[in-house]
């Protein structure tokens, strides 16, 4: 039987004999403890490519925001706010300035231009690789403060956690992907967290609080759109249920009115807020909020309750009929813009591959299949409803929120894989508030029965027992092995959880897809780096003025590392532009020529996975380009190039597809190769058949380079020959 | 502060409309909109997702969330002890079932799992 006098012989005995500590401090020190390692584990779980590979930029996009961070920290604010870039969409440059968000880039300069001027001169390249781990650091962290809001500290640690390894979150939060949704997530949680906190407290300064996170969102990704929804159906819902009051008014009408004014400092937003049919929900329920104050006021003015229904009665109806009236005028004239494409598909999934081929052709815009959600989330998907379980027992104005805010994520997630980063936060605290709820129930199983024995006397928890001690004394011992094993399990789950996020850390999300790397015959790692190799040598055997045409994918990687002007980007912001290139890949050499000579292309690059076997390259993207071009030029028509629905390279395939400029320029020289052993010469690893058309011949290009495992190709366009 | 409403208008009350929030999670959760657009088979044996596979493994989720719920109950202090009893063993094997046939969901879905 444990008496209380060993506890301070136990502390002696850790040589802390000064420090004796009282349960408050320990509860401290324990708390601080758990988060300063969650901090430190968020971080260096994304560490995973830079050990294996090197520090380096993954993907696309990353890339782009290298380059105009770059920029920003080489020429300062005012230049890069002001920038026109005429390296890329040549002939029709862009806008950079007024078409990004640039809370991403800000921040990396100032991370940077604090280090160095405390004499730390680290590259440029280092701060944005380290920027998102650093980020998802400190979200783990506003992710302990939020679980304390909703629920209790408890519920805060286990969140920190769960968020700090989730796959769901660190898909897009590696060291190296330098993208929008690295910072975006740690703005969307705090504005967030910042809102409930406002709504609790009533507290004007919360609520600035909040706007200031709405404004650092809208400048840091465009997704602040699911902000700017979200919070106006909460409000919504609260009205509903009956819970205004005066804390609520404060919040949002704080919150949104200086978050509009400050979100329209971003020129990519502009006036957005006040003219586009996604930003309309939001001012409804500000009129709304307006019409409740008022009747508010009448009721406590007007002591009668009969002729204050009948007034009721005549308000709402006007308010909702001028209110609608306002929004058809609006509609109607087009000084409110209907719902943007990207954001329309999300309510209507099936709009996208009907009407907008670009937006159908990213993979991460498909809907999620199922294992996709049990990949990124393991065992949250059982927490989940859990956790909204106990939500609903204590409904709060917090826990409402954070309801809705899971509710609508996971809708969203289940329609476009990519927006399963934006369900995580919610989904981790939901899971962390069955966690906590759980354990606690269990762990007051064990305490509740170890009092009975020692409390004799007053403890109301023993006088309330007393009475059915004789009948419990049986089952005490059993209840309490039963507790201590369901604790073990809840453990278990638990270490499965996180080796399960490592392994996916590992093995899925740690590739920076411009460098590959395959397993060779004896199991050793073999790198290909052919898209950096041509990269460079664009850079360095090319003129400057060179203008080279590619598939829009590779644009920002060609304006980063190969410093030369491309036609299309992965911005996408001009469809016909696209098309166009899209038909010139798409057409016979003679009719691409002459599009490549109005477009003044002088280098043409394309990615053959042929003869690695890498199945991410331009053939295989082919049809995507016959659809938009054919889009905008009915003169290419998809039928073309498939023989009886099938899309085929071989020698059964259509003439049009033997001939066309893509064709020629992946399989030039093919013909004479071997591949593999035992196959002929011209077997395409990637579509796994022997070619066609082995004899390419090219009139008006001329190969300038193949990287040494032929996936990067890259051809010099000749100039026309002298006429006579 | 007020009880300002709307006139004539009963709420649901919160478990009611949790029942009905577990079930549009079941659907999310077993991709049911990604069936609904790209339309695969129903069953087959390549790598590819189906829609059965989706829906059973949907199932073994919101079981295993129901255990858990099923545990709170048993622990809940105003009922029988038999009650309490049965609660907390459907609870358990609710879980360890869902857990255990969605290990093997994810090992036939993903071939390298864990190596």
């Amino acid at each position: 039987m444990v008496t209380k006098k060993t506890s301070p012989d136990l502390l002696n005995s850790f040589s802390f004999k000064s420090l004796k500590l009282k349960t408050k401090q320990q509860e401290l020190l324990i708390r601080v403890s758990i988060l300063g390692l969650v901090y430190v584990l968020a971080f260096i779980a994304r560490l995973f490519s830079v050990l294996r590979y090197e520090s380096m930029i993954h993907e696309f996009d990353p890339y782009f925001n290298y380059r105009t961070t770059l920029f920003l920290t080489e020429k300062g604010f005012y230049e890069f706010w002001n920038w026109f870039d005429s390296e890329s969409w040549y002939p029709l440059g862009r806008i950079i300035g007024g078409t990004l968000y640039p809370g991403l880039m800000v921040t990396a300069a100032l991370i940077y231009w604090a280090l160095r001027f405390l004499r730390f001169f680290v590259h440029i390249r280092e701060v944005c690789v380290l920027t998102a781990p650093f980020f998802a650091s400190n979200t783990t962290i506003v992710a302990y403060f939020f679980g304390k809001e909703i629920w209790d500290t408890g519920a805060g640690l286990v969140a920190a956690a769960l968020i700090a390894i989730c796959p769901g979150y660190i898909s897009r939060s590696v060291a190296g992907s330098y993208d929008n949704e690295a910072v975006a997530i740690f703005a969307l949680l705090l504005t967030f967290y910042l809102f409930v906190k406002a709504v609790k407290t009533g507290s004007l300064s919360w609520a600035l609080g909040s706007a200031f996170g709405y404004f650092y969102m809208v400048s840091a990704w465009g997704g602040y759109v699911f902000i700017i929804n979200l919070i106006p159906l909460y409000v919504l819902v609260l009205l509903i249920t009956g819970r205004y009051s005066m804390r609520l008014y404060v919040a949002y009408n704080c919150m949104y009115i200086l978050g509009m004014l400050l979100a329209m400092q971003i020129r990519f937003v502009g006036f957005q807020h006040v003219q586009s049919g996604e930003h309309m929900g939001a001012m409804g329920v500000f009129l709304l909020m307006q019409v409740f104050y008022f009747l508010d006021w009448v009721k406590y003015k007007l002591n009668d309750t009969k002729l204050f229904q009948t007034f009721l009665k005549i308000t709402v109806t006007s308010a909702v009929l001028v209110g609608g009236i306002a929004l058809g005028v609006g509609t109607a004239s087009g000084y409110i813009s209907p719902w943007t494409g990207r954001f329309y598909s999300l309510l209507d999934p099936t709009y996208a591959k009907d009407h907008i081929p670009i937006i159908a052709s990213v993979s991460e815009h498909q809907p999620t299949a199922w294992s996709s959600f049990m990949f990124d989330y393991h065992i949250l998907l059982f927490l989940f409803p859990a956790g909204l379980y106990f939500c609903f027992k204590r409904l709060s104005d917090a826990t409402i929120f954070i309801v809705m805010y899971g509710l609508t994520s996971l809708y969203f997630a289940g329609v476009m894989v990519r927006l399963i980063l934006v369900a995580t936060p919610a989904v981790c605290l939901i899971s962390a508030i069955a966690v906590s709820a759980t354990v606690k129930n269990l762990t007051s199983l064990l305490r509740t029965k170890q009092k009975i024995p020692q409390a004799g006397s007053t403890k109301g928890v023993g006088s309330s027992k007393s009475s059915s001690k004789v009948t419990l004394d049986q089952s005490q011992p059993f209840q309490k092995n039963g507790a201590i094993a369901l604790l073990v399990g809840v453990f278990y789950l638990l270490s499965r959880y996180a080796i399960h996020c490592t392994w996916v850390t590992s093995e899925a999300y740690s590739s920076p897809s411009i460098v590959l790397a395959a397993r060779g015959a004896h199991g050793n790692r073999i790198i290909f780096d052919d898209y950096r190799e041509a990269y460079y040598w664009l850079r360095q055997n090319t003129p400057t003025d060179a203008k080279v045409m590619s598939w829009w994918d590779y644009g920002y990687q060609i304006t980063a590392m190969g410093n030369r002007t491309v036609i299309v980007d992965n911005n996408t912001w001009n469809n016909t532009h696209i098309a166009t290139v899209g038909r010139a890949m798409s057409s016979y050499e003679d009719e691409a020529y002459d599009i490549m000579r109005s477009l003044d292309v002088n280098y043409v690059l394309v990615v053959f996975g042929g003869v690695t076997g890498y199945s991410s390259d331009d053939i295989n993207k082919f049809l995507w380009m016959v659809r938009i071009g054919g889009g905008v030029y009915p003169v290419i028509k998809e039928p073309d190039y498939l023989v009886n629905g099938e899309f085929r390279v071989d020698k059964g395939a259509s003439p049009k597809m033997l001939n066309c400029l893509m064709y020629k320029l992946c399989y030039y020289r093919f013909g004479e190769l071997v591949t593999e052993y035992g196959k002929p010469t011209g077997y395409d690893r990637a579509r796994g058949v022997e070619i066609g058309n082995k004899d390419v011949k090219l009139e008006h290009l001329e190969e300038a380079y193949t990287t040494s495992n032929w996936i990067v190709r890259i051809y010099r366009v000749k100039p026309p020959t002298n006429r006579l | 502060m007020s009880e300002t409403s709307l006139p004539s208008f009963t709420l649901p009350s919160p478990m009611t409309v949790f029942a009905l929030i577990l079930l549009t999670y079941f659907l999310v959760i077993s991709g049911f909109i990604y069936d609904v657009i790209v339309e695969p088979p129903g069953i087959g044996s390549t790598q590819d997702p189906y829609i059965i596979e989706g829906l059973s493994s949907g199932f073994m989720f919101v079981m295993g969330g129901i255990g858990i719920i099923m545990l709170d109950l048993a622990l809940d202090k105003n009922r029988a002890k038999s009650v309490k009893a049965s609660y907390a063993t459907a609870g358990v094997s609710s879980i360890v079932i869902g857990y255990v046939m969605s290990m093997l969901f994810i090992r036939i879905k993903i071939p390298g799992y864990l190596h």
